[in-house]
This record gives C-alpha cells, sequence and structure tokens, in this order.
C-alpha cells in the first residue's frame, strides 16, 4: 500500500512542489487518532536526514513537510510514514480517486468473502446444532466443524483484516480503540473454537467470528461509502480544471500549449468548444455562452458579453473563446471553493470528539470489568468462564457511540451538497439546527444584483451624459452591482486612473486628472474641501458623485429582488425563524425590499462594524443567529455570526468567512437545508442515546451470563448498523420535505 | 450419511468458484459505480459517444 501511495503522490505533481533546492508536500496519513501518532510521526521524521519542517495535525490528519532536495526525497518520507503503520494519502486528484476505487473494491471483497463464507459455516453450524438435539456420530461432528475452521480463518483473517490491523496500531500507539476490544473478542472465540476442534471436545464459536466480522464489515462500508461521497465533491470540482492550456503569444498571436501552472495574470487563452475555463478570466470576444453548471448549480447556460467575468470551471459551450486571465490558478473561484471543502472535511465535530473520547474511558474500565467477571467465573462455574467473558467484551463494544455522530454529519453534508450547499465546518450543520435569527445582506443576496440605472440628476454645468461618463469610468473595474448598471447606462469608457473601491463608501480614482468619488452621499461630501452655500445639491438620488468641490451629480439606480426571495421568505419564518436586513445600502431601497418580504427589522447604509454591532447585539440577547452575505463588506459578520452562508458568486473574502456556501447563487435552497440540519440533530441525539441504552443494557446481563456470544455479536453488530442506517434516514429526505 | 464426505467438498469447490467469481467481477469493475449506468438509458443524447466527452478530465453532468 505504502509504495502505490507513494507513486499516486508522485504523480499528481501538483501536490508536492519543489523549488530552489527545498521541496514541500502535504498529504493525509490515514490512521492518526491521537495526539501520541502525531508525536510518532513527528519524531521519525525529524530523525530523516534533510527534513526542515514537520507539520502534523491530529484533527484532521494531514501532514505537511518540508524538506532539501540534496538530502532527502518524498518516497523516503512516504515510506517512513508508512513504515509507522499509516497510510500516506494524496489530498485529491485523479490518483485519490484512484485510491478510493481501490479502497471500494477491497471493501466489496471483503464483505463478498465474509458473506459467502459465513453462509457456509452458518449452514455446518446448522448441522451441528441439530446434531447437539438429535445426536450425531462425532466423526461427523468433527468432520463438520474441520469445514467450519477452513471457511472462518480465511474470513477472520483476509476479511477481517481492517479490524485486527486497526488493533495493533491502536496497541501500538498506546490506546484503547473499539478495535482493540473487538478484536480480543475475535481473536479468542476463534482461538478458544481451533483448541475445541483440535482436542476434539467443547463448542465451538467459529459461526459467531464470521458474523460478527461480517456484520462490521457492513458497518464500516456505510461508514466509507459517506466519507467518499463527501470526498467526491472536492474531487469533482478539482478534476474539473484541464491540466494543460492554449496560451496565444501577446504580440504574434501564436498559439502555445502549457500546463496551468505556467498561466500568469494577463495571459490571453484560447478555449475550444466544449473545453473548460482553467481560471477564472475576463471574455475577450464579443460574447459568448458557457455552463457553470458545476461552478455553481446553474443549469441553464449564461451569456457573456465582452469584459465580463469568466469562472474558472464552467465550461464553454458556444464558440471557440479567447479570454484574458485576471487571477491566477491557485487563486481561482474554483480552487478556493476546494481548499474550504478540505478544511471543513478534515474537521470533526466537537460533539463526535467528545464520543470518542467517552468510548476510550468506557473501554479502560470495561477491560477491567471482563478480568473480574473471568475471575468471578473461574471461582463460581470455571465451564461458564469463556462464554461469559466473550459476552461481556462483545456487548460492552462501544462501537455505535463512536460512530453515532460521524456518520450523521457526513450524510447530512452530502444531502446538503446535493441541496447545491457546501458546508464548510462540520459543525456548521449543528449550528444551522439551531439558529432562530436570520440575518440578511440585500444587495446580491436578496437582489440578483442585476441594477438598473432609473434616474440621473446632474450640475447643469457639468451635464448629465458628462456626469455618467464620469461615475461609468470610476465603476470600470468594479464587481458592484451599481457598477454593471452604470457602465450598462454609460457604454463604453476608458476606466478611471487608480479607482479604489471603500467598503460601504464607493469608488475613488481619477479621471481626466480630476479626483472624484463616487457613492454614499455623506463620504462624498468628505472629499470636499470648502462647500460653499452655492454649491449644487442632488434631490432625489442616493448615490452620489462629487469632485473636491462638492457633489455634481446623483444616480438613482434601483436592483429587482430575485423572484424566490418572497416564498423563501415566507417559508423561513415558518420554520420560526425572524428575519432583518443589514445592508450597506441606502435606507430606502432597503425598506422597498423589506416591504415586498414581509421583514419588519431592516437597516440601511450600514458600514462592516454597525453590521457586526448589530449581530453581536442579537447573540448578546441569547440570538443565534444566521448571516447571509456575499460582499466584502459581509466578511466580518460572516465570522461572527453563529453560523453564515454565502453567496458563491459573493467575494473571496466572504466565501473564506463563512461555514455554508450557497453553489446555486440562491436563498431557495435555505430553508430545506435547515430542515436537513434541524433533522440530523434529532438523528444524532437518537443515535446517541440508542448506543447508550444499548450498552448500559447489555453489559450486565452479558456479565451474568445469561448471554451467549452470538446474541452478543449479533446485539452489537446490529445497534452499529441501526446507527449507521437512522444516519442514511437523513440522505433520504426528500426535496419537497427537505 | 457418508455421502456428506463427497457433498461437503463439493460444496467447498462449488463455493470458491463463486467468491472467484464474485472477485473477477469487482476487479473487472461492475460494481464501481452502481447508480449511473441504470441511469444512463433514460439519457436522450449520445453524448458518451461524443469525441469531447470522452474526456476523463470533462467533468460530470448533473
Amino acid at each position: 500500500m505504502s509504495a502505490r501511495g507513494a507513486a499516486a503522490l508522485l504523480l499528481d505533481g501538483h501536490w508536492a512542489s519543489e523549488a530552489a533546492g527545498e521541496g514541500h508536500a502535504v498529504f493525509n496519513a490515514e490512521g492518526i487518532r491521537c495526539a501520541n501518532c502525531a508525536r510518532s510521526i513527528d519524531a521519525a521524521l525529524k530523525r530523516l536526514q534533510g527534513v526542515r519542517s514537520v507539520d502534523v495535525n491530529v484533527v484532521n490528519g494531514r501532514v505537511s513537510v518540508a524538506w532539501a532536495s540534496t538530502e532527502t526525497s518524498l518516497p523516503a518520507i512516504l515510506r517512513t510514514v508508512a513504515a509507522l503503520g499509516f497510510r500516506p494519502l494524496p489530498l485529491a486528484g485523479e490518483s485519490a480517486a484512484a485510491i478510493r476505487r481501490d479502497e471500494r473494491r477491497t471493501s466489496y471483497k471483503r464483505i463478498g468473502f465474509a458473506g459467502l463464507g459465513s453462509m457456509q459455516v452458518m449452514m455446518y453450524a446448522g448441522g451441528l446444532y441439530t446434531g447437539a438435539f438429535d445426536g450425531i456420530e462425532p466423526r461427523y461432528a468433527e468432520f463438520l466443524k474441520l469445514t467450519c475452521l477452513l471457511f472462518a480463518t480465511p474470513v477472520l483473517f483476509y476479511s477481517g483484516a481492517p479490524i485486527l490491523r486497526g488493533a495493533v496500531l491502536d496497541l501500538r500507539n498506546r490506546v484503547l480503540g473499539m478495535d482493540v476490544t473487538v478484536s480480543i473478542a475475535l481473536l479468542l472465540a476463534y482461538a478458544a473454537s481451533v483448541i475445541n476442534t483440535l482436542r476434539g471436545a467443547g463448542e465451538v464459536y467459529f459461526d459467531s467470528v464470521v458474523m460478527f466480522v461480517f456484520l462490521l464489515l457492513l458497518g464500516r462500508h456505510a461508514e466509507m461509502n459517506s466519507r467518499h461521497q463527501a470526498a467526491s465533491v472536492s474531487d469533482a470540482l478539482a478534476r474539473a480544471l484541464p491540466a494543460r492550456v492554449t496560451r496565444l503569444d501577446g504580440s504574434t498571436g501564436a498559439a502555445t500549449t502549457v500546463t496551468l501552472a505556467e498561466v500568469r495574470i494577463g495571459d490571453r487563452l484560447r478555449v475550444g468548444t466544449g473545453q473548460v475555463v482553467p481560471v477564472d478570466a475576463e471574455l475577450e470576444d464579443a460574447e459568448a455562452l458557457l455552463d457553470e453548471a458545476l461552478v455553481t448549480g446553474e443549469s441553464i447556460a449564461q451569456r457573456k458579453w465582452h469584459g465580463e467575468p469568466l469562472l474558472g470551471g464552467s465550461i464553454n459551450v458556444g464558440a471557440a473563446l479567447t479570454l484574458r486571465v485576471t487571477r491566477l490558478p491557485a487563486e481561482s473561484t474554483l480552487h478556493s471553493i476546494v481548499r474550504l471543502l478540505e478544511r471543513a472535511q478534515s474537521e470533526r465535530p466537537r460533539l463526535g470528539i467528545a464520543a470518542q473520547r467517552m468510548a476510550s474511558w468506557f473501554i479502560v474500565r470495561l477491560l477491567i470489568l471482563t478480568v473480574f467477571v473471568a475471575l468471578a467465573w473461574v471461582w463460581f462455574d470455571s465451564s461458564r468462564v469463556l462464554p461469559a467473558v466473550l459476552a461481556v467484551l462483545v456487548a460492552a463494544c462501544p462501537c455505535a457511540l463512536s460512530l453515532a455522530t460521524p456518520v450523521a454529519i457526513a450524510v447530512a453534508t452530502s444531502r446538503l451538497a446535493r441541496l447545491g450547499v457546501l458546508v464548510t465546518r462540520a459543525d456548521a450543520v449543528e449550528g444551522l439546527a439551531k439558529v432562530d435569527t436570520l440575518v440578511l445582506d440585500k444587495t446580491g443576496t436578496l437582489t440578483a444584483g442585476r441594477a438598473r440605472l432609473l434616474d440621473v440628476e446632474a450640475d447643469p454645468r457639468l451635464g448629465r451624459d458628462a456626469a455618467l461618463r464620469i461615475a461609468a469610468a470610476l465603476e470600470a473595474e468594479s464587481r458592484h452591482p451599481v457598477a454593471a448598471a452604470l457602465r450598462e447606462a454609460a457604454g463604453a469608457v476608458s476606466p478611471a486612473e487608480g479607482a479604489t473601491e471603500w467598503a460601504s463608501a464607493g469608488v475613488e480614482g481619477r479621471v481626466d486628472g480630476r479626483r472624484f468619488r463616487l457613492g454614499r452621499r455623506d463620504w462624498v461630501a468628505e472629499l470636499a474641501v470648502d462647500q460653499g452655500p452655492n454649491v449644487w445639491r442632488p434631490a432625489r438620488g442616493d448615490i452620489v458623485l462629487g469632485d473636491e468641490s462638492g457633489s455634481i451629480a446623483a444616480f438613482t439606480i434601483a436592483d429587482e429582488l430575485r423572484a424566490d426571495a418572497r416564498p423563501t421568505a415566507d417559508s423561513l419564518r415558518a420554520l420560526g425563524l425572524e428575519l432583518q436586513i443589514a445592508s450597506g445600502d441606502r435606507e430606502a431601497a432597503v425598506r422597498g425590499a423589506a416591504a415586498q418580504l414581509g421583514i419588519d427589522i431592516a437597516r440601511g447604509r450600514l458600514r462592516p462594524e454597525q453590521k457586526l454591532d448589530i449581530v453581536r447585539g442579537l447573540q448578546a440577547r441569547g440570538r443565534r443567529v444566521l448571516m447571509v452575505g456575499d460582499g466584502i463588506n459581509d466578511g466580518p459578520v460572516l465570522a461572527a455570526a453563529d453560523v453564515s452562508a454565502a453567496m458563491s458568486r459573493g467575494s473571496g473574502i466572504a466565501h473564506a468567512a463563512s461555514d455554508l456556501l450557497l453553489l446555486r447563487d440562491s436563498l431557495a435552497a435555505l430553508p430545506a437545508s435547515i430542515r436537513v440540519a434541524r433533522r440530523t440533530l434529532a438523528v444524532m441525539s437518537q443515535n446517541l442515546r440508542w448506543a447508550a441504552a444499548y450498552n448500559l443494557a447489555a453489559v450486565p446481563v452479558a456479565a451474568l451470563g445469561f448471554m451467549p456470544p452470538w446474541i452478543a455479536a449479533l446485539g452489537m453488530s446490529l445497534s452499529s448498523l441501526v446507527v449507521v442506517l437512522n444516519a442514511q434516514r437523513i440522505g433520504r429526505t426528500r426535496e419537497a420535505e427537505a | 450419511m457418508s455421502s456428506i464426505y463427497l457433498l461437503i467438498p463439493l460444496s467447498v469447490v462449488l463455493i470458491g468458484v463463486g467468491i472467484w467469481a464474485f472477485f473477477w467481477a469487482v476487479n473487472s469493475g461492475q460494481f464501481d459505480d452502481l447508480d449511473q449506468p441504470g441511469r444512463e438509458i433514460l439519457d436522450d443524447a449520445d453524448e458518451a459517444a461524443s469525441g469531447e466527452n470522452t474526456d476523463s478530465r470533462a467533468p460530470p453532468r448533473r
């Protein structure tokens, strides 16, 4: 396995980078469960010649290494990690998918083998049971037991290998995980059966052993599926980008094929029909048709015009197009989404970790109890020691307890992904379920961001067209919807010099050598050093254009609400949420939107810090706040809210600060997501209660000797299976009820 | 009763053949995707047959 992992990692060159004699790689080490594991990896790697720095993250199982390429190499590092019993895996990419495929195949083979083997063993065991009642000649019984042994051995050591290996790893790292108890039970039962078969007397437990292995593998398979489902989302995103692109030479226009890593900002790339746009870019051609399904979930192809931004990962479904790169591949929208997702996948919910800790504490006491039970039975009735000890070990196995939370979260995450909601922090699901107040940004969130210029007032000395031209020049580079409306109205203009965008205020820049500000009235007025009484003042417009002498024009721009905003608001209220709007936009527009949506509490003209204050105020009153936003100005408030969601077309800052990403760029998925989250929380607590109740009830019965080992084995496997299947109910929530 | 000395080894051989067949099926990729092939017959467009989409890097359709 390790050699294969190492080769795979090398093939995926972009996960390991080498520059100026120093190599750096980040990979997953499968099997890291505790601080001890992390310490042993850290120590072993630091002993290697040439390793400069090592960072092992216990929480996400990720290892980051830097080394001097003259003294050591990546395969050597991976071999060291593998020698400790941890399997190095690349984070994503083709080879990661191949490794997942192999893992699935191996799992199927193990389950299939265990299933067929159990059926055979059960059949022979059936003969033995019948024989025990109706009488059987010893030589036939011996023959049946030997046949059982023939099947049980490969089932235990081939199909059950992951369980036994997990136990060895746990012991080596001085942890008492559930694999340890299960393995002790399996090996004890198997050894006792082999001894009894060979000496020709006593009970055999081959049927318990094989059935136990089979049921445990089913539980593990379901867990693996949940894990793969989540992983395949991020892999699909990473795989969406082509490895090679066609670059057009700046002066000659000659086409050369280069790797994606060589692309620089400002490069012109050619994207053929059916090909994927490799990076975030601007369209150079007059128009193009793009399918953004993978990036945003939008199923209808989008028509783009000259200069409009193209999202990396969208597919060119129209004629071949030329684009100009605006962001490096590593900074493109798609990559930031992948990074966010990877962070989310590696973080485990606190509740899950608490359950894990509880399980390990449980096991220590359990082993002590088992010794006492064994001693008690030796004194009481020595013929029943083995069955009683086996039953206690198996009945008390806290598998279900450890599975309860992580399985529910995994299923919920993939269910939400199908709704078009990417969970980027694992505890967001729990937070989302408990939310009671929703604070919404307006522009870009409630509205589609398709603003239209309705009215222009201008100082008569300047004139309407000149004012519009200056405004459009200032906004030439801005992504704000207002800018689009101004540009649309003004037509083509040359951009202003040094245009700078100020969050919640406006734009400042130079046009024809004069300094202008465009934006909020008070902010624009700050630019004017001296405002005489004869200065022109706008009457109606909200977006003011001014220079150092004062305001010179004003624009009225309105954006339309998204079509699904009203029904979404209604269903959110039906879920018992209180809705509020906190916007940086002008009061009138905010109040208009709020009235249409039936929202009472709406505030406009808020700066980022004021938005933050509103949410902190709500939290101080004990509210659990879900914040939805998209802009740079929403960044701080998104980070402060209990749970936050960002529009996928919003700014990178909003993405980074959020727990959830609305991939379809619409609020419509929110009510369904909250329902899924609430259901998840309910399933999680059902699971925890069920698992604890099972262990508490089963252990005393087993200790008193009332439980044959095979019933204990069945009960334990079924309790885990109940937990896993119960979690699957979250995934099966239909679209309508979700 | 002594017939079990023949019948049980026979069943062992048969189960061996069954396991071999199952392993062969798994290794040849028949269990790799259990969802998509079922839906494929509902797709009208023969997209899979056209050149561009057989590229392994082409993103999956929604």
